[in-house]
């Protein structure tokens, strides 16, 4: 698995069927009857977080909390080994005469160094596993999906019925369905 | 599938769909600025002037423009940090641990909540920094070899324990702020009209679509950086107590400080966000997404945590007649009765009295009344900070050393000042960044069905 995920592009796809709806509870049920009928999504694009669609699309659960927990522990041990070093090796301070080893005032800084690198090696991750990058052009597919519209995308090809895919969008409240080749949309 | 609730007032109200939530959200943004907008940003201004006057004619003379001496080494300074990070506290409680308890009435207040606490933290970074004396070599606070040896930072020092902790806060609160902010900046991409406007928002949406399979990551993520940000919103105000907590002054040293600086730092934060709120839910026609409900609720943490905290002052009391050091019995003696009498009595009416009030409804449900109680509040936390400082410093060991302290001109304007950094950044917020979570909101709106 490469870390950025190809799914995400939609520049190589030849053909698609869009379809638009407005109702959330609607789009969902759409969703599922697509699954049900075997019709692969490529994508759903909703302008807020609808709960349980990805599970609907067999979406996998994200590694992003395995990736926390390996980051978290690097910013742990990268942590450590500066105290140790700076602390014990190269310069210990003489407090009291007490020996120079591990004490629970270093708690604090391993603790924040933790929470550092989890936050930010984990962010990077995800930005990098979904080509989130600053300046890259979005694919948008209806210039109102970050608003109030939700698109369905299915891939055409072989083995792909048409117009049964169409009338499941149709019978489960699209209001609009379209055809994309390449860069053109056609209404139908 | 959405439930009303029979119970529960709506988090949403006047029926709004989502592109209404767009574009009532939406219009400070897309529209020019507005009258009070100006009115504000300009006053803002002219603090932040304050601040940058004070800060050269400390940089210029010295320390010495403050009034610090050798009892009382922190001042006014340190107080300020403490009352500004106290503020930068509620952002990120709000969206990190009512996020993980399920709270949805955070929705309408996180994303301002969590801008207010990037602002307050730079503001309440001013101060030590400055108070360095030559920030020039601020960078020796870092754990990095000088240039005149091996000589490394002291790991034992809760002060190097701020560095770190006040700029993982510092840093974490941001990521968190910008990730929560991707959707609602490519909506607004999508929605702006003028090509400068159109190239930085695409710039900062990272390509954001809304795909589902990204989603159900972003979830997940908020959901982690959630539960990372719960322990150290906690674990920023406890390394602060424990600049105090670690010394053997007494009316310091005291075991009771972390719990105490935590609850008092949420009451504070929450007095800021109220503040804040209360005038842009009105100025910016937020009536329907920041309702009474979402005021009421921050009024009952108010009442909470000021009254927790007021426990902490009493509880201050008891341990030390009970320890039966007659140090920290006398520091305590004198912060009730000495020459600061008015600003411990301050403190108590504003933080243990005052919240009290909201045990009635109408005064937690009065937006003019919240206004000033919340102002009330943050004098009050103000105070508390500087009794802390001022009262256990201002007398010694010694009694040859015993000083009185007031800020000075300098350090007063610097104090103003950092008002001008924090509005004229919050106005700034308002003019180009969406102040509720439109993504958010759009989840919860109850006519989809």
């Amino acid at each position: 698995m490469g870390i950025i995920d190809k799914n995400l592009s939609l520049r190589d796809r030849n053909k698609m069927l869009l379809g638009i709806w407005e109702n959330e509870d609607k789009l969902v049920e759409a969703t599922s009857e697509l699954v049900h009928a075997r019709v692969k999504i490529q994508d759903v694009y909703t302008p807020y977080p609808v709960h349980g669609l990805e599970r609907i699309m067999g979406v996998r659960r994200s590694w992003l909390s395995i990736v926390a927990f390996l980051c978290g522990m690097t910013g742990f041990s990268l942590a450590f080994w500066m105290i140790y070093y700076m602390y014990v090796q190269d310069w210990p301070i003489d407090v009291g005469n007490k020996p120079v080893r591990f004490s629970p005032s270093w708690v604090p800084v391993l603790f924040e160094a933790t929470v550092l690198c989890t936050a930010f090696g984990m962010a990077f991750f995800f930005f990098f596993r979904n080509r989130m990058i600053w300046g890259i052009k979005p694919e948008l597919l209806d210039d109102r999906q970050t608003d109030d519209r939700m698109v369905i995308a299915v891939e055409t090809g072989e083995g792909v019925d048409e117009k049964k895919v169409l009338k499941i969008m149709k019978d489960h409240g699209a209001v609009e369905l379209r055809e994309k080749t390449g860069g053109v949309q056609t209404t139908i | 599938m959405i439930h009303d609730s029979l119970i529960r007032e709506r988090l949403v109200t006047g029926g709004k769909t989502a592109s209404d939530v767009t574009r009532d959200i939406a219009r400070p943004i897309l529209n020019k600025p507005s009258t009070a907008w100006k009115v504000g940003f300009t006053l803002s201004v002219i603090f932040l002037g304050i601040f940058v006057v004070s800060l050269f004619w400390t940089l210029w003379t010295g320390i010495g423009t403050w009034n610090i001496n050798k009892s009382v080494m922190w001042g006014w300074d340190i107080t300020n940090f403490v009352f500004w990070v106290g503020i930068g506290h509620a952002g990120t409680l709000i969206s990190a641990i009512l996020l993980l308890f399920r709270q949805k009435w955070r929705m309408s207040i996180n994303r301002s909540a969590e801008a207010m606490t990037i602002f307050a933290v730079i503001c309440a970074a001013m101060f030590p920094v400055f108070h360095m004396g030559r920030v020039w070599v601020g960078y020796w606070a870092l754990p990095l070899p000088n240039a005149f040896g091996s000589l490394w930072v002291n790991f034992n020092s809760p002060l190097l324990w701020d560095v770190f902790a006040i700029s993982t806060y510092f840093s974490v609160s941001l990521l968190f702020w910008y990730i929560g902010l991707i959707p609602d900046i490519a909506t607004i991409r999508d929605k702006v009209k003028t090509k400068a406007a159109q190239y930085w928002y695409r710039f900062f949406s990272m390509g954001w679509n809304g795909s589902t399979r990204i989603w159900a990551r972003y979830e997940l993520i908020s959901l982690i950086l959630a539960g990372l940000s719960t322990p150290l919103v906690l674990s920023v105000h406890t390394i602060v107590s424990t600049d105090f907590a670690t010394s053997v002054v007494p009316g310091w040293h005291t075991t009771i400080f972390p719990p105490y600086f935590v609850a008092g730092a949420i009451f504070s934060g929450f007095g800021m966000v109220a503040t804040l709120l209360v005038v842009a839910r009105k100025v910016m026609n937020y009536e329907n997404y920041i309702t009474i409900g979402h005021l009421e609720a921050m009024c009952k943490i108010i009442m909470l945590t000021g009254t927790l905290v007021g426990i902490a002052y009493l509880t201050e009391f008891f341990i030390a007649q009970y320890s039966g050091v007659e140090y920290e019995q006398y520091a305590f003696f004198n912060r009730a009765s000495g020459p600061y009498w008015w600003a411990y009595w301050s403190m108590m009416f504003c933080n243990l009295v005052s919240p009290q009030v909201f045990w009635f409804k109408w005064a937690r449900t009065t937006p003019w009344f919240i206004f000033i109680m919340s102002i009330v509040v943050n004098v009050g936390m103000w105070f508390e900070r500087f009794v802390i400082i001022v009262t256990s410093l201002h007398r010694d060991y010694l009694p040859s050393s015993w000083v009185m302290y007031s800020g000075s001109l300098t350090e007063i304007g610097l104090f103003l000042g950092t008002f001008g950094i924090f509005f004229t950044c919050f106005f700034l917020f308002a003019k180009f960044l969406p102040v509720i979570n439109m993504s958010e909101i759009k989840t919860i709106l109850r006519n989809r069905e």
